[in-house]
């Protein structure tokens, strides 16, 4: 399990650092995605997409929308990871 | 230039701006030639000092800097006059009540706000924003100007390029979107006022333009450019967040200029059909004419319906940034339509630049690109549509119960609809553009339609407006949910055609 979330975190942060043109050293788990990285929701649904090509998982939109700082979007990912690596695998990816 | 028929009059919410609209018809009818604005290319200093003799560069400065304090509601009925006139005039003023000053009326510090507010007030001062660059246009994130921290000193030093800047060749005041690393976060972005006399600052030659020609346009360069760290407005760090907050009130801004120019493009064409005679009789009798003039009035009272919930919802606290970028992709979208109607039913006379109509046309182009492109905001409304639930508000007139239920059926099938592509699709759905469009043209039809219908004051008029228009608008709604099932299909053909067209 501890695997699976590091797992969880790693991508989440290389592709959060990727998307926001920055080293992933600069990433903080307080930052915001909006109004400290500077991005809109466009880009943290594709922010979210791309790790859920990466980790094939699902993510739901609707919980995506609501997500504002660097730790959410980790433990989004982490538990969505999580419960679908119990569960067998993604629906779709 | 001091602010007289604004200073003079105290009022009750909206009292003023009903006093006002006489004087600014009046104004507009007599000073302001849009034939010759667009033929010189500029605006004249005397409809400059009109406009701030009326006091209309102050009139959402709040009444303690001696402004008029008006709500974005009467800011956008002062705007739609000036939009059913002359947009070149139009889009200075409402620039400057939009991100050209809202920000600073909003997150100024004190002491910058003492001594620039008034100044705005009494109109001795006009504003300008600059976020887009030559690399960054929708794409903010690429901003590139930067505003670096002067070490032991509480200034701001900026360098960097702003393109596109309305009223940039004659604004007093900028306010400037930057990038701040090292200022509230490495990746910070802050809002930062600078006054045009500022060393460092040159302005670039006036853009030759399609539309709007009198509007001034110009790249403003900052080179070295020194501010007080009191000039950044809100917290250091934060401007792209109040950069969204700003935009959403330009926008409402912008889409009453696009509901006054629909009218504008109504009034002319009412006239002309009622005038010119075909076949024996005026070309208004026929049906044909008649469907356009029906389409042109009810999409108009839909556009001042949206707008008015929009400039509302403000005044409850509550977020526009999406029912901002609604009412200002179904404002530019519809005035343009309009503006192209009119053309259409005025004949080979509508072509001639004599008429108006084909100025208006030219003058509603831009306003589907600045402030948010639409294809942009269409992929940004679709993403909200999909992830955030909302509820459609359709109050109405016994006499508009029937279509107020129509309204909400649709409503509840773009629901369903909804649902399914939640599950379909999650996240993912942002990869898939031609969906987003698609959801986002079937919402903004029904918050169209929703307004439409609850907008609609007693008067048979207004009733008739809006059963005609929410129906077209549910149909055209329908239109759209029914194409979202052949997205894929048009996403793939389209992909592979223009493979073949770019290699080519």
């Amino acid at each position: 399990m501890v695997a699976l979330e590091e797992e969880a975190r790693r991508v989440t942060l290389a592709t959060l650092a990727e998307i926001a043109q920055t080293g992933v050293d600069t990433i903080r788990g307080g930052q915001r995605l909006r109004e400290d990285l500077g991005m809109d929701s466009l880009q943290s649904l594709e922010l979210l997409s791309t790790i859920g090509e990466a980790l094939k998982i699902d993510l739901d939109i609707e919980e995506a929308m609501g997500i504002q700082t660097v730790d959410d979007a980790c433990a989004f990912v982490t538990r969505k990871y999580k419960e679908q690596k119990a569960d067998g695998g993604p629906v779709r990816g | 230039m001091a602010a007289p028929c604004v200073d003079s009059v105290r009022r009750d919410d909206g009292e003023l701006v009903d006093l006002l609209i006489p004087s600014i018809r009046r104004f507009l009818a007599t000073e302001v030639d849009g034939s010759a604005i667009d033929e010189n290319s500029r605006i004249p200093e005397s409809v400059r000092v009109g406009v701030a003799e009326l006091g209309l560069f102050g009139m959402t400065v709040p009444e303690t800097f001696g402004g008029a304090g008006f709500s974005l509601w009467d800011a956008c009925r002062v705007i739609a006059e000036f939009g059913r006139v002359d947009r070149s005039v139009g889009i200075m003023l409402g620039l400057h009540a939009g991100l050209g000053s809202r920000g600073l009326i909003e997150w100024g510090s004190p002491e910058f706000q003492a001594v620039w507010l008034p100044r705005i007030a009494a109109g001795e001062c006009i504003t300008a924003f600059g976020a887009t660059e030559a690399g960054a246009g929708s794409d903010l994130m690429a901003i590139r100007t930067t505003g670096r921290a002067i070490e032991g000193t509480q200034n701001l030093r900026i360098d960097g390029e702003k393109s596109y800047v309305t009223n940039g060749g004659f604004a007093n005041l900028f306010t400037l979107l930057v990038r701040t690393p090292g200022i509230g976060g490495d990746r910070g972005h802050s809002l930062v006022c600078v006054p045009a006399g500022t060393p460092g600052i040159s302005i670039g030659k006036e853009e030759h333009k399609l539309g709007i020609r009198g509007s001034s346009t110009v790249t403003v360069a900052f080179e070295n450019v020194v501010v007080p760290m009191s000039n950044v407005l809100g917290r250091p760090g934060e401007g792209m967040e109040l950069a969204y907050k700003l935009l959403a009130w330009g926008r409402t801004l912008m889409s009453a200029g696009c509901a006054g120019a629909a009218q504008g493009a109504l009034d002319a064409t009412v006239q002309y059909v009622g005038e010119r005679k075909q076949f024996g009789r005026t070309i208004g009798d026929f049906a044909a004419t008649r469907a356009h003039v029906a389409w042109m009035a009810s999409r108009t009272h839909a556009m001042r319906a949206l707008i008015q919930e929009t400039a509302e919802s403000q005044a409850r606290g509550e977020s526009i940034e999406v029912a901002s970028a609604v009412a200002k992709v179904f404002c530019s979208e519809g005035a343009f339509e309009a503006c192209d109607r009119a053309i259409q039913l005025h004949g080979a006379v509508g072509f001639l630049e004599s008429t108006g109509v084909a100025r208006a046309l030219r003058d509603c182009r831009i306003t589907r690109i600045f402030e948010g492109a639409n294809d942009v905001l269409l992929l940004r409304i679709g993403a909200a549509t999909l992830g955030v639930r909302r509820e459609l508000d359709v109050s109405c007139l016994p006499a508009l119960r029937e279509s107020a239920d129509r309204v909400r059926a649709f409503d509840a099938l773009l629901h369903r609809e909804m649902t399914d592509l939640r599950k379909r699709l999650g996240v993912m759905a942002v990869r898939r553009q031609l969906v987003l469009q698609r959801v986002a043209r079937a919402e903004i039809c029904a918050r169209a339609a929703a307004a439409a219908i609850s907008r609609a004051r007693d008067t048979e008029k207004d009733i008739s407006l809006a059963r005609h228009g929410s129906t077209a608008l549910i149909e055209e709604g329908a239109v759209w949910l029914s194409e979202l099932g052949r997205a894929e299909r048009d996403e793939a053909s389209a992909s592979e055609l223009s493979a073949m067209i770019y290699g080519s």
